[in-house]
């Protein structure tokens, strides 16, 4: 073996292990999905009967997949414009460095540390105990109407940190000479939020929108840890509906064909919304 | 209004937002240590006697312990092992610009978009067979193939930034390329393994997706798991479940205040790029 060969293996040794734990636990069950949403079976018996593309067309029609797509959508609006806006009101609260702002940096970024799940229950008693018993608001988690409101607001209360900290860290980053030339210009604070600010933070605004898009369509612990989808079916999300097709109702096949669709749909709203973006990160 | 007067209402205001946003973290602590009597009667006042029987009672009603163990070592393991194979990874794809080693890139990139639920059912069927289902190890190797993708591209674009020189130097010399990155690459690289290990922490430690598919057996159950089927067991035993709830946050709340520094230079550095 010549000397090239021997350091191209070497150096394909380095990527070896990540690519096959990747093949086997990613790529290979992706590829398997497609095969499996051509059928009618209920993910245990042998048997999978070929429907063509029978669960496809049934998708369109099917009023739970209408529902929870309405959910996930409603849910991916609320938490990707009040993360973002908290996010970085907070981040203009706090941005400048002091001792008092990094405590309450460090207070603020808290809840993303938490799981999911125990930020929902947290959140049921705060609206319980909170929200109830102290001002009358009685819980949204428990109307028809409010749910996907009341499940946003836990998603915001735990992410607005996160955006939060990217924002202080773009902030950070502007050359503090473009403020002071706008203040030799006499520019009241909006006016240089609106022209400096804002647009050089704009790539921190289309990583966080496009972030927390991605995190809502996918959204799943919310709605399974604090309604159970309820009440009715008020609050059940796509990624839960595929979920129950395979746990719950024993429709893999059916299940699977959502899950396609749904990839699709994440990779197309997402390209679009960052392309969209980005392009606008140009113009301002 | 004076300027004096304004600076002093806006730190009011500043304080008063963050004690807002942490407050449910008072709810969660005074509940934990609160009596049953004391909940009834009143609720969100500061507690008059600490119950920490509460904990106690938690930890032996519900498995605590062995949920505790079971998120610790499928964490432990997972990030150990994500970091590794990772960081060499995304060496090798910074340092080597070719056709083959970018179109893995890419791959990682486009499966950054890939929910779970795409690959929920079959990977469920496949783990059955492999007879890895209901297994801690199991769960640890899906969790290190779900965040390959993710780790690779926060790491090798890191990588970028660190100079060749060095490296150059030490291949002159005669070092292998094992040598040259354990000696030389991956000390360099401590900031974004930080970064890393704790992000991988906090995302395999709150999974609750893929811990509700794989792991379905109560003993293999890990703390999300636990916390969600113990709560819907104990609804009315309010004190309890607030106790176990803050037994869990310790672990994370610790590392977090530890290496926060890591966190938040290691997502905007994540972010603004990516």
């Amino acid at each position: 073996m010549n000397q090239k060969t021997k350091k191209q293996i070497q150096e394909f040794t380095f990527i070896l292990p990540a690519i096959i734990m990747f093949a086997v636990f990613v790529a290979y069950p992706f590829l398997q999905g497609f095969p499996i949403s051509f059928t009618k079976w209920d993910g245990m018996s042998p048997n999978k009967v070929f429907v063509g593309l029978d669960n496809y067309l049934r998708i369109f029609q099917d009023v739970n997949v209408i529902n929870a797509t309405k959910n996930t959508l409603i849910f991916t609006a609320l938490t990707m414009v009040f993360s973002n806006l908290l996010g970085l009101l907070f981040a203009l609260m706090i941005a400048r460095v002091s001792k008092l702002n990094n405590v309450l940096r460090t207070c603020i970024f808290m809840p993303y540390c938490l799981s999911l799940v125990l930020s929902s229950y947290i959140w049921r008693y705060v609206y319980s105990d909170v929200f109830y018993d102290i001002f009358g608001i009685p819980s949204p988690l428990g109307s028809t109407t409010w749910v996907m409101l009341g499940l946003a607001v836990i998603s915001v209360w735990r992410d607005a940190g996160y955006c939060m900290v990217v924002y202080i860290a773009a902030i950070q980053g502007v050359s503090s000479d473009y403020y002071e030339a706008a203040d030799l210009e006499g520019a009241t604070a909006l006016q240089k939020f609106r022209h400096i600010t804002f647009p050089m933070i704009a790539p921190a605004v289309t990583a966080n929108f496009t972030l927390l898009l991605a995190w809502g369509m996918k959204v799943f612990d919310y709605p399974m840890a604090a309604t159970g989808g309820g009440p009715g079916r008020s609050s059940e999300t796509v990624a839960m509906l595929i979920y129950n097709n395979l746990f719950t109702y024993f429709r893999a096949g059916y299940g699977q064909a959502i899950a396609v669709v749904f990839t699709i749909a994440i990779f197309v709203v997402s390209t679009v919304v960052s392309r969209t973006l980005r392009a606008r990160e140009v113009e301002i | 209004m004076t300027r004096g007067m304004k600076k002093y209402l806006f730190l009011v205001m500043k304080i008063l937002v963050t004690l807002l946003v942490i407050s449910p973290f008072y709810i969660a602590i005074i509940y934990s240590v609160k009596s049953k009597p004391e909940m009834v009667s009143n609720r969100l006042a500061f507690p008059a006697k600490f119950h920490w029987d509460n904990f106690t009672r938690a930890i032996e009603t519900s498995n605590f312990g062995l949920a505790m163990k079971n998120s610790l070592v499928t964490t432990v393991w997972a990030v150990l092992i994500i970091t590794l194979i990772c960081t060499m990874a995304a060496y090798i794809i910074a340092r080597k610009n070719n056709r083959f080693y970018n179109t893995i890139y890419y791959i990682f990139v486009g499966a950054m978009i890939i929910p779970f639920q795409s690959i929920m059912t079959p990977l469920y069927i496949d783990m059955s067979r492999w007879k890895l289902l209901n297994t801690l190890h199991g769960f640890v190797m899906a969790k290190i193939g779900f965040q390959i993708a993710f780790t690779v591209l926060l790491v090798s674009g890191f990588v970028k930034s660190i100079p060749r020189e060095l490296e150059e130097a030490a291949a002159i010399d005669g070092a292998g390329l094992y040598s040259v990155f354990f000696r030389i690459v991956f000390p360099l690289m401590k900031p974004i393994i930080l970064t890393s290990v704790v992000l991988n922490t906090l995302n395999v430690w709150n999974d609750f997706q893929m811990s509700l598919t794989l792991l379905q057996k109560k003993t293999v159950r890990n703390v999300p798991l636990t916390q969600y089927f113990f709560f819907g067991e104990n609804s009315i035993e309010l004190g309890l479940a607030f106790a176990l709830f803050i037994l869990s946050m310790i672990p994370i709340l610790i590392l977090y205040l530890t290496l926060q520094k890591y966190i938040i230079g290691g997502i905007t550095s994540g972010a603004v790029k990516g």
